[in-house]
């Protein structure tokens, strides 16, 4: 019975690391839309690490952020995705996404404790450049529809991963942890800020 | 013993004359449309996102209020399917996108529809669903059994979606516990579909 579930595990681990990436034609149609979206939100890592911060904020705030913010955020996300798909222009959008991931960061690091109708507002703005990020960059090609189900499914998943990782915060150990994490993105945020800046090439 | 053989022998027999071709090929019955309609929906997903929005938000009502969406939504489809050449297939996009806002809207923001008003949103989603499926037909479609395997998989679909909903909600108390707030998450997911889908409806 022991060696049943490791059977399973070791053919869970190889036949994900068999698997070979899906090569989308020019990413059209409904299949080209969803793995188009799905993708979209991972694949930029300053994205990445703001999303996941702000599941891991909105764990260590608490009630009722926890549950207001999967609710909303990606309902405000796709405010910026209508902005970015009417190209509506914001000003310095990547600047701006740094910046987001570099606040974050530092908001999980330091476990800042904002009243709930300011925190909210700092990750609404954020939250609408990203999604003017996405909207601008969609592929003509793809599925309206399937575009914007693999799109916000990928950035619910990403809170919800941000959130699981906040559960840490139930222990002294794990709080330590996501802080040190907080500091992580905060760095790779400022690299990206540099990057946006000029300073880096 | 010998008995036995000798029946089974005469049993085998007469199946064996008995026997017909069996008619595998429905569509050479003519129950291939029943079939295509039953279908049909299931590969669109408009069809699928909006059905799920409307079992689920049906779902988180309750059954008493859930339970008139069982003859209103597969009626609200033959509606659509008989109106089908009325509405143009752009238009039907963004009604689609609206009503998937609205309904994630209203998941989200758990709110208490009335039982009218639950019917007549999940009325529409039908009529301009039913159309949808519909505007595709050809003319040698029998629109008969395409309507009434659209009705089936309609009734099915939004039954099971507002039973599941309902079990997993278990009770209708807090609106903060973690099931209902996962169900409120879901409709803020659908809204934001629908918001991303009308923006590039209306963009291109």
């Amino acid at each position: 019975m022991s060696l049943h579930i490791p059977r399973v595990l070791t053919t869970a681990i190889v036949s994900f690391a068999l698997t070979q990436p899906a090569l989308a034609h020019e990413q059209a149609g409904v299949a080209g839309g969803l793995v188009s979206g799905l993708l979209h939100p991972v694949t930029g890592i300053d994205h990445l690490i703001a999303m996941v911060a702000v599941g891991i904020w909105g764990a260590q705030l608490g009630a009722p952020a926890i549950w207001i913010l999967p609710i909303t955020f990606p309902l405000v996300m796709a405010v910026g995705g209508v902005l970015g798909v009417l190209h509506v222009p914001l000003p310095v959008p990547e600047v701006m996404i740094a910046v987001s991931a570099v606040i974050l960061g530092l908001a999980v690091a330091a476990r800042l404790r904002l009243p709930f109708p300011a925190a909210a507002s700092v990750v609404a703005v954020f939250a609408i450049f990203h999604g003017h990020a996405h909207g601008a960059e969609l592929p003509r090609a793809a599925n309206a529809l399937a575009y914007g189900v693999g799109f916000v499914t990928a950035t619910g998943l990403l809170h919800l991963f941000g959130i699981a990782i906040g559960a840490l915060t139930r222990w002294p150990a794990g709080e330590r942890i996501i802080q040190g994490l907080g500091a992580g993105i905060a760095g790779i945020g400022c690299y990206f800020l540099a990057q946006g800046l000029g300073a880096v090439a | 013993m010998r008995l036995k053989s000798v029946r089974g022998l005469m049993a085998v027999a007469a199946l064996l004359t008995g026997t017909n071709a069996a008619e595998a090929h429905i569509v050479a019955a003519r129950l291939g449309d029943f079939y295509m309609g039953a279908s049909h929906p299931l590969t669109d997903l408009q069809d699928v996102v909006l059905w799920i929005a409307t079992g689920v938000l049906a779902g988180t009502l309750g059954a008493s209020k859930g339970r008139w969406l069982i003859p209103v939504f597969p009626l609200g489809l033959l509606v659509g399917l008989a109106l089908g050449p009325v509405f143009g297939a752009v238009s039907a996009q963004l009604a689609n996108a609206t009503m998937m806002l609205a309904i994630g809207m209203l998941l989200a923001a758990a709110v208490q529809v009335p039982t009218i008003v639950l019917c007549a949103i999940a009325f529409a989603v039908a009529v301009t669903r039913g159309a949808a499926n519909g505007a595709e037909l050809g003319p040698e479609t029998d629109r008969l059994l395409f309507g009434a395997g659209l009705g089936c998989v309609g009734y099915g679909a939004i039954t099971l979606t507002m039973a599941l909903t309902a079990a997993f909600r278990r009770t209708t108390g807090s609106v903060t516990s973690w099931r209902a707030i996962a169900v409120r998450a879901l409709g803020g997911w659908i809204a934001a579909i629908g918001l991303m889908m009308a923006s590039l409806v209306l963009a291109s």
